[in-house]
């Protein structure tokens, strides 16, 4: 194994049993992904991208194979370590952005750092930090309800890189956005990924960020079919 | 900002659910409260009343308390004095009594002559001082109400005071002022009411035999006291009536007579050796009741006393079912209000994991633990229970000042007289304290049902729901 695999899935299948039916969600993938990268795993509707996210995201496991996130086997963490090792560990940029509601734009990217229990100072300024860094600084007190679709997207994705995370991981976040706006939040990315080195999985069927991936994965029925790696951008 | 802020904050997210849930918990703290403080009040006047009337202790002759009864030849105490003597110089007992006094019950029949009318009655020899002091006892403030000035007096042997029963029977109703006495129906002939035993003859040369017949004509209406004497030979005492009192009991106002303890000794013993049939202790706190018994119980025995202590519970068992009554009546209330909680609160909680399942999903992934969860949204149902509960709490101390400060008076359950109507809730601040307490931690606890169910869902499944 490479030491510079942040990710790693080895003969994963995963079946999901709706009642005694078995339903495939994806079957013996095998893959890595290299540490800084800004990875696509790309397929149509139903093919397992956020199977698999969810499996690299640690917030699901599989039914046979590894997955090995920055050098642990998640299926020996226990449920509490696991969480513990997602909050240090796994960003998370969601589709329909996953704000809570309840927190002001400031407390939901300085969200992540409470789980952390980041010292005070720190909090406060990494979590300044990020709010200016996705151009929303003066958005801080502001509820979800109150912003736009590419500024909640934009506060989601300063909350997952706040921790400084080992991965970030997207699923289709510009799927609920107007192809500008989620043209602007993969720019967003992009750019903090190569100024913070993040590492970056994306899944997707827009062309528009297809075409920003260094690697790209293209999944079908829960298989892979193909992978580009290098840097295509 | 942790879980308190997040889960204050989500009470206002819903507020018209969360009014509703928290007037739950207001009403149930309120009823709680106003029902405990009427209960309480009832308590405490009814135990005011018994300790007024009875004192905290007596003691009684081995035996007197179930065999006794009617006997007070047979179960008197003669060293009373001595007695009296020794427990008031105690140094155990001494800085905890307040009244210490004797009584001598006696079964008599009280014979009205002028008007050929008799019945059996119950008579009680008192110490009239000791008895008025007793009467003055208020360890709870709960008042004197229309407290009325005793009509006895340690230095008018002959008086007496009779239940408005023995006044109406015994046809005094008019010398004595009695209000809405009924006139007797026309066809009552033999004037002698439950009088099977007595003899029908005339006793008016026995009560002239008494030597201590005060000489000059004393203008109240009489009576003559008959009862046998320790030797077993009829006696007759000629008793002056004071005034005729409600004893806020129809069988007592029947048969009731309070007498001198000097005159009623002088009926029972003539010139013998003059007993009580109880030592009444009057105790400044009912706290020190149990232990006062107890000591007493070892002293006797240790002593080899042939005395039995018993307590005002034992002396008026109405006390036990009445307070039993009430006290049956708020658990039942105070279970209802507290399932009426249980369920709101479920309810509620449950409708709010409903509603946040992407929302908890977030959370997990974001790397908070299923206990985080939890805690999350127990908090939430402690802040709704801490919140109506305070509220509720607060509403019904408000309301019971504005109650006690109307200045009413009532009658309680086996009261004479009136007293003020004043709830008892700061003043006995367990109950409002435990009414808080018990209704946050009933919400708290109602919403861990819900809270749990939130914990235990599959991260992927919370954020696949739409
Ligand atoms: N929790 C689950 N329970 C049952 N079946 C599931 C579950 N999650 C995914 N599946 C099934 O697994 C297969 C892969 O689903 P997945 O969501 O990974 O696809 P996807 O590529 O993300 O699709 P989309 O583009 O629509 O988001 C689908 O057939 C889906 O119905
Ligand atoms: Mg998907």
């Amino acid at each position: 194994m490479d030491e510079d695999d942040v990710v790693r899935l080895s003969g994963v299948t995963k079946t999901y049993w709706l009642g005694k039916v078995p339903v495939t969600g994806v079957t013996e993938v095998s893959l890595t992904v290299r540490r800084g990268s800004f990875s696509v795993i790309a397929g149509p509707s139903g093919s397992g991208k956020t199977t698999l996210l969810n499996l690299i995201g640690c917030i699901d496991r599989p039914s046979r194979g590894t997955v090995t996130v920055c050098g642990k086997d998640i299926a020996r963490l226990a449920d509490d370590h696991l969480a513990d090792f997602r909050a240090r560990t796994i960003g998370y940029v969601f589709q329909t952005f996953n704000l809570i509601p309840v927190l002001s734009a400031y407390e939901n990217v300085e969200y992540p750092l409470l789980l952390t229990r980041t010292p005070v100072g720190e909090r406060q300024r990494r979590t300044q930090a990020m709010l200016e860094a996705v151009g929303l600084a003066d958005k801080h007190g502001q509820r979800p309800n109150e912003l736009s679709g590419g500024q909640r997207q934009r506060i989601a994705i300063a909350r997952a890189l706040v921790k400084d995370p080992g991965v970030v991981l997207a699923d289709e976040p510009t799927a609920n956005l107007d192809s500008r706006t989620g043209h602007d939040i993969i720019t967003l990315m992009r750019a903090m990924q190569q100024r913070l080195g993040t590492t970056f999985i994306f899944s997707s069927h827009d062309p528009d960020v297809m075409a920003q991936a260094e690697d790209l994965f293209l999944v079908r029925d829960g298989a892979l079919v193909d992978r580009q790696v290098g840097d295509r951008a | 900002m942790t879980t308190i802020t997040i889960a204050y904050r989500n009470i206002f997210r819903n507020r018209r659910r969360s009014i509703m849930t928290m007037l739950a918990i207001i009403v149930s703290a309120m009823a709680v409260v106003l029902f405990g403080g009427y209960v309480a009040m009832i308590m405490l006047q009814l135990e005011t009343e018994f300790v007024r009337r009875s004192g905290h202790l007596q003691i009684f002759r081995a035996g007197y308390f179930d065999f006794g009864a009617g006997q007070p030849e047979a179960f008197g105490i003669g060293g009373y004095a001595a007695l009296i003597d020794r427990l008031r110089a105690d140094l155990v007992l001494a800085p905890k009594l307040r009244v210490v006094t004797s009584t001598l019950a006696v079964t008599g029949i009280a014979g009205n002559f002028a008007e050929d009318a008799s019945k059996t009655v119950f008579a009680q020899g008192q110490v009239p001082s000791e008895r008025e002091r007793m009467r003055h006892w208020d360890d709870y403030g709960v008042g004197s109400g229309r407290h009325r000035t005793s009509a006895l007096s340690d230095d008018d042997v002959e008086g007496g005071v009779i239940g408005i029963g023995v006044a109406r029977m015994l046809f005094l109703c008019d010398d004595l002022g009695v209000n809405d006495c009924p006139a007797p129906p026309a066809d009552l002939t033999t004037r002698v009411v439950t009088a099977q035993d007595v003899p029908d003859e005339d006793f008016s040369d026995l009560t002239a035999l008494d030597a201590v017949e005060p000489a000059h004509t004393d203008p109240r209406p009489k009576l003559d006291l008959l009862a046998a004497t320790a030797g077993g030979a009829p006696n007759v005492v000629s008793l002056a009536i004071n005034r005729a009192e409600s004893q806020g009991n129809k069988v007592i106002d029947d048969n009731f007579i309070a007498m001198h303890l000097t005159l009623a000794q002088r009926l029972v013993f003539g010139r013998g050796t003059p007993k009580v049939t109880a030592v009444v202790l009057q105790l400044v706190h009912t706290a020190d009741m149990a232990a006062a018994r107890a000591y007493l119980t070892r002293l006797f025995v240790a002593e080899g006393l042939p005395l039995e202590v018993r307590d005002f519970k034992d002396l008026n068992p109405r006390y036990g079912q009445i307070t039993g009554l009430f006290r049956a009546i708020f658990t039942f209330i105070a279970l209802i209000m507290g399932v009426i909680v249980v369920f709101t609160v479920v309810n509620t909680m449950t409708m709010s994991v409903m509603e946040r399942i992407t929302e908890i999903g977030t959370l997990r992934a974001l790397g908070l633990r299923r206990g985080g969860v939890r805690r999350l949204f127990v908090a939430e149902g402690l802040m709704l229970g801490m919140i109506g509960a305070s509220l509720g709490v607060g509403l019904a101390l408000a309301a019971a000042a504005a109650i006690n400060g109307a200045g009413l008076t009532w009658l309680p359950p086996g009261n004479a007289d009136p007293v003020d109507f004043k709830l008892v809730t700061v003043e006995a601040p367990q109950l409002v304290l435990s009414a808080w307490v018990l209704l946050m931690a009933l919400a708290a606890l109602s919403s861990l049902l819900p809270a749990n169910k939130a914990a235990r869902m599959p991260v992927v499944d919370a954020l696949r729901h739409v």
